[in-house]
């Protein structure tokens, strides 16, 4: 455990921080504060450009519906997606976790998070294959019916939340399931014998003591399905512009990189405020489980 | 909770097997498509291996695969030492603001990378650092470092300190409690945590796309590329082989160390 | 032996970290995918000739080329620029003139194209011209008995989300300013256009970027008609995609397209010598096969054979005369369209 620092540990412990928070120093910390300096610019101040400190860059997330409408479009993909993950990861959590034993459970769980493995774009990509006109779904379903049949899938937002569903599920499968293994038997054991049904040991039991790890499994896959940009490109169409697109084209294309950070810091500040404001829901939920 | 046989159990058994062919179905079709000869992905379904004949003549493709690897490899090597060296002193040692240090490490994790990686373009590009490998370096460094620290840390916090009272009263010196007390007790924790890291950083995109250089792009960045600017099933034949090669790897480590639990 | 190969690859891993530098024998360009500079015998036979290799790295749009090249110096040494924006990149310090001594063949560069004011600036070229074209759309032959003779095609209900256009603003604006009947270097009524392009929203199944998703998408039947180029669509029929080139009675967008250098290229005597490779009438002969667009050198475009596209379709005084050449767009005209673009799609 901890110990109080006694002589000399103090230069060791500062030895065996430094190199660590001084890389995350000049790789997250100053580049977030040169951001935040870059979003009160008019202009980037590169190559001689003429720049002065201004709020205009957030002025124009409200001049206009545009950006709000992106933003509010992006956050209900977020709880879209986040709702789905968990309705379908849990079960699965639950089944890895206390019905299956032994071998064929390590199995499974490996199973669970190989996809992880795979290249994020090339699970996206595969997507497009499948769910395109005389992709593998349309061909499928061909074999199922008569006629030449046309789901028409792909380009729509319902193939965005199936490519981002598909990306974020083993998190909470894997956050979840680790949340449940550490419930004892016991425990709903001991429920059970006192008379409780199935229905009461769920909602009194077993979801509060498996919240954490919901929680954590969300909040893996709200904060970045909030800000993503590649899978509304590949797969979303037409529907394809969401904020993170957005935010993109300002650093990439655009070249609105002062205006690029307000919208960014626009968006951490609202994914902060969501987290923070579902902290105490969450603490709420854990203490009535104690 | 004993339901084996169970109408509900047996329908949560087929529940995971469908997530499972969810999970599996485009990974599945993708690699089918490396096979097939069509450019256009068009069915029906045609054998063929021209494309992972063409692949190995893409010094492209080559280059960028080597370089995702090497950036990964190095990745691991700099996150495991630096995010070891912190772990320890973490857990060793009580001081102020180090509820402030712990809380640090959740940033890099908890932002979204759009806004880290367009953070870090902008900076080191302030700085005169431009875009680049080492630019990509120093981000995936930073990505993976708070992983390894709360890998390790977790492995840590279960470390019984008596054992190194022990190891002290029997005469060892400091170096000695460490060579063959603390360290072989963190090693699981150490190995978990450079997995994690080597995998941050090989699948890294969003950090790597903004902050890499035309001709100097990793494999992710590349493939991106490809998909919105000119695919051929190349990418899927190389996208087959990185699956299949990291599924031998993880299924090699996970019989050294238990991925699935305790029990 | 043993000891030394740890070493050699901690140096070639030191080596791939520390980037690529420049190297002498290679020329890197920047073009869309697919666009002439990167076909396999062209590069082959220019680094036979010349002993460079040919590097290539693509955008997916104007405002996307802009961009690299302002936040990759020294990256590119050739770079293909749409005449309409070559004065933005000159003005912002961009590229730098070409030194059309060295270029030999840029004598036989139609007049009317080496003259022209968005390439040829304060006594310099900026921009050699390369080829030029049209900006209409495209059928799939399978879904239309006859080909249509109204752009109006796009905006029918009969293809309800069968359409496509370019993610391109001022791309989307000037064909929404060909349908409304207005110039489309001075659209007068701007709300007319995005009302238009409004209404054809509900048709447009998705937005393509590059030559590959028109192709692929057109492959997989998504489309019955989707915007294209003169070049491109030649390009798709000689693949073997069921596609035809319309030029409706509204007219077509006429673009000219330039080869120009970086003013931060590594390499710019081979930079000449590539772009005098790449208006050589040889090379455009043999790409005009492929399918190609229109070469702006006059003796490539007079040795094509009588029937190529470029000659029969390009050549004829009745389709000329319903083209309306693109001009340079200003900042504020600009800034304009990528709002309405914006809009139109945040609204989706």
């Amino acid at each position: 455990m901890a110990q109080p620092l006694g002589p000399g540990d103090a230069r060791r412990a500062a030895l065996l921080l430094t190199p660590a928070y001084l890389w995350l120093t000049a790789a997250v910390f100053l580049p977030l504060s040169a951001m935040l300096f870059f979003s009160l610019l008019s202009d980037a101040p590169f190559r001689g450009a003429d720049w002065r400190f201004t709020l205009d860059n957030y002025r124009a997330f409200f001049a206009t519906d545009v950006y709000a409408t992106l933003l509010w479009k992006s956050l209900r993909l977020g709880l879209t997606v986040t709702a789905l993950c968990v309705v379908i990861g849990f079960p699965c959590a639950w089944v890895l976790a206390k019905t299956i034993r032994g071998r064929a459970r390590e199995a499974l769980f490996l199973l669970i998070i190989l996809p992880f493995w795979s290249n994020s774009l090339v699970r996206v990509f595969s997507w497009a294959i499948v769910l395109r006109g005389n992709g593998a779904l349309d061909w499928l379903a061909g074999l199922f019916s008569s006629g030449d049949v046309r789901l028409g899938l792909l380009f729509t937002p319902t193939a965005v939340v199936i490519g981002l569903v598909h990306s974020y599920l083993p998190y909470v499968i894997l956050t979840t399931y680790l949340a449940l293994q550490a419930i004892d038997d016991t425990l709903i054991e001991a429920a059970r014998s006192m008379g409780a049904d199935r229905r009461t040991i769920f909602r009194r039991l077993v979801l509060p003591l498996s919240l954490p790890g919901l929680a954590a499994g969300a909040v893996l896959v709200f904060v970045p399905v909030v800000g993503s940009f590649m899978e509304p490109r590949i797969l979303g169409g037409r529907f394809g512009a969401y904020f993170g697109t957005v935010i993109e084209d300002q650093f990439v294309a655009v070249f609105n990189w002062p205006l690029g950070a307000a919208l960014s810091f626009i968006l951490l500040a609202v994914v902060l405020a969501i987290l923070s404001a579902a902290a105490p829901v969450l603490r709420r939920a854990q203490g009535a489980a104690a | 909770m004993r339901e084996g046989g169970g109408w509900l159990s047996r329908l949560g058994v087929a529940w995971l097997w469908a997530v499972l062919a969810f999970l599996y179905a485009p990974i599945v079709v993708m690699a089918l498509m490396s096979f097939n000869a069509s450019p256009f992905y068009q069915l029906p379904f045609a054998f063929s291996t021209r494309w992972y004949a063409d692949l190995w003549a893409n010094a492209e493709i080559r280059a960028a695969a080597l370089r995702s690897l090497v950036i990964a490899a190095t990745t691991t090597a700099i996150a495991t030492a630096l995010g070891c060296a912190a772990a320890l002193a973490l857990f060793r040692y009580a001081f102020r603001g180090k509820a402030l240090l712990q809380a640090l490490l959740f940033p890099p994790i908890a932002i979204p990378w759009l806004i880290t990686g367009t953070a870090m373009l902008i900076f080191f590009f302030g700085v005169g650092l431009g875009r680049g490998a080492p630019a990509v370096l120093i981000g995936h460094v930073a990505l993976a470092l708070p992983y390894v620290v709360i890998v390790v840390n977790a492995r840590l916090a279960s470390f019984d300190p008596t054992l190194e009272e022990a190891a002290r009263s029997l005469g060892a010196s400091p170096w000695m409690v460490a060579r063959r007390v603390t360290l072989p007790w963190m090693a699981p924790g150490v190995v978990a945590g450079a997995l994690f890291a080597f995998a941050v950083s090989f699948d890294q995109f969003v950090v790597s796309y903004f902050l890499a250089r035309p001709g100097d792009a990793t494999l992710p960045v590349l493939i991106y590329t490809s998909i919105r600017k000119g695919f051929t099933p190349e990418i899927n034949a190389v996208s087959t082989i990185v699956i299949g090669v990291s599924m031998a790897a993880l299924l090699a480590a996970a019989r050294f160390s238990n991925f699935g639990g305790r029990r | 032996m043993t000891a030394r190969a740890p070493r050699t690859a901690a140096l070639a891993a030191a080596a791939i970290l520390a980037g690529s530098a420049a190297h002498a024998d290679q020329i890197r360009v920047l073009n869309w995918q697919g666009y002439g500079t990167d076909l396999d015998w062209a590069v082959a036979a220019f680094a036979e000739a010349t002993g460079h290799r040919v590097v290539h790295d693509y955008f997916n749009s104007e405002q996307e080329m802009l961009t690299k090249l302002r936040t990759n110096p020294g990256a590119y040494d050739v770079v293909m620029i749409n005449a309409a924006f070559t004065p933005q990149a000159r003005e912002e310090g961009l590229i730098a003139p070409v030194d059309v001594s060295r270029i030999a063949n840029f004598a036989d560069i139609a007049p009317e194209f080496a003259g022209n004011p968005a390439l040829a600036a304060d006594g310099e070229i900026w921009g050699v011209p390369w080829t030029w074209g049209l900006t209409s759309f495209a059928i799939n032959t399978a879904a239309f008995d006859a080909p249509p003779e109204s752009i109006r095609v796009l905006w029918d209900p009969a293809h309800e989300g069968r359409v496509s256009i370019r993610d391109d603003a001022l791309e989307a604006v000037q064909i929404a300013a060909l349908a409304t009947g207005q110039d489309i270097n001075a659209i007068a009524d701007l709300a007319a256009v995005e009302a238009k392009l409004a209404a054809l929203m509900p048709n447009v199944r998705a937005f393509w970027s590059s030559e590959n998703d028109w192709n692929q998408f057109m492959a997989a039947g998504e489309f019955d008609v989707a915007t294209y180029w003169s070049g491109s669509a030649a390009r798709s029929q000689a693949m073997g995609l069921p596609v035809e080139f319309v030029v409706p009675e509204e007219g077509a967008i006429g673009w000219l397209d330039g080869l120009s250098i970086p003013a931060t290229a590594p390499n710019v005597e081979a930079a000449h010598a590539f772009i005098d490779w790449m208006i050589d009438p040889d090379f455009h002969i043999r790409w005009d096969e492929e399918g190609a667009p229109a070469s702006a050198n006059a003796a490539a475009a007079e040795a094509l054979p009588e029937d190529a596209f470029n000659r029969a379709v390009l050549g004829d005084p009745e389709v000329v005369a319903r083209v309306q050449f693109q001009a340079p767009v200003d900042d504020a005209t600009r800034a304009a369209y990528l709002a309405l673009w914006q809009r139109l799609k945040a609204a989706q």
